[in-house]
């Protein structure tokens, strides 16, 4: 009896891909009646054959760590070395004097059009937008850097 | 008798104010010629707005001043004018 069960579940599984392998269009469109009749058949055996294979793949998939975001996590290393990398690029500024805790005006001589524009091109480099009220504050590359590690939410 | 604690070459309230004005404006103005697609003329009109603003950095005459920003704006609106309708 158990025997005969275990059989039956054999061939519905086994049927319909066989079906599909062997039954040739003109055979198909003959029997469309009863094609509709196993169509939802086939297809519950095929979901069911998908569920069966998913969890042999999910181990190979878990190895691969999906990374959603392109960049790598910030620190504040890497933002005052990014912050250093744009100041170094700007054309107004000595890299030679440039240092982390020199004040654009004081220091390095800019003006305040010179500090928008450095303001702007961080904007650029960390993809954010600063306020005005906020941005007039930032005169110095230390000061840039705390305040993107702030709004990053990046600590020590 | 009351000290100011202020430095004398500190700005009034009003000129602060308008100085304020002048930095936005040249903001505005930058982030709306960032957008610009072409290098050279990227190049061109920050070269522009930049000189027109330093030309400028010395008046002291507060209405001279007021008329300087309107005319910013009206350059400003322009140009935004104009991208818009190149965007479209």
């Amino acid at each position: 009896m158990a025997a005969r069960v275990l059989q039956q579940c054999v061939r519905t599984l086994a049927r319909p891909s066989l079906r599909l392998s062997t039954g040739s269009l003109a055979v198909r469109a003959a029997v469309a009646p009863s094609a509709f009749v196993h169509r939802p058949l086939s297809f519950s055996a095929d979901s069911r054959r998908t569920r069966w294979l998913v969890p042999t793949r999910i181990p190979s998939v878990g190895v691969l760590c999906r990374q959603y975001g392109d960049l790598p996590p910030l620190t504040l290393e890497t933002i005052k070395e990014r912050v250093m990398y744009v100041l170094k690029l700007y054309d107004k500024i000595n890299p030679e004097k440039l240092d982390t805790c020199s004040h654009f005006m004081k220091d390095l001589g800019l003006d305040s059009l010179d500090q928008v524009e450095i303001i702007m091109a961080m904007e650029d480099e960390f993809g954010f937008e600063i306020p005005d009220a906020e941005a007039e504050k930032l005169m110095s590359p230390e000061e840039i850097v705390q305040y993107i590690a702030d709004k990053k939410d990046v600590y020590e | 008798m009351v000290v100011s604690r202020l430095p004398s070459t500190a700005l009034s309230l009003k000129q602060f104010l308008q100085r304020q004005r002048v930095l936005g404006i040249y903001r505005n103005m930058m982030r709306t010629i960032r957008k610009v697609p072409d290098e050279a003329d990227r190049k061109y009109l920050s070269d522009w707005a930049r000189d027109e603003f330093k030309r400028n950095k010395n008046a002291t005459d507060k209405d001279a001043i007021r008329m300087m920003i309107t005319q910013a704006n009206n350059h400003l609106e322009e140009l935004q004018t104009s991208m818009a309708l190149a965007g479209s």
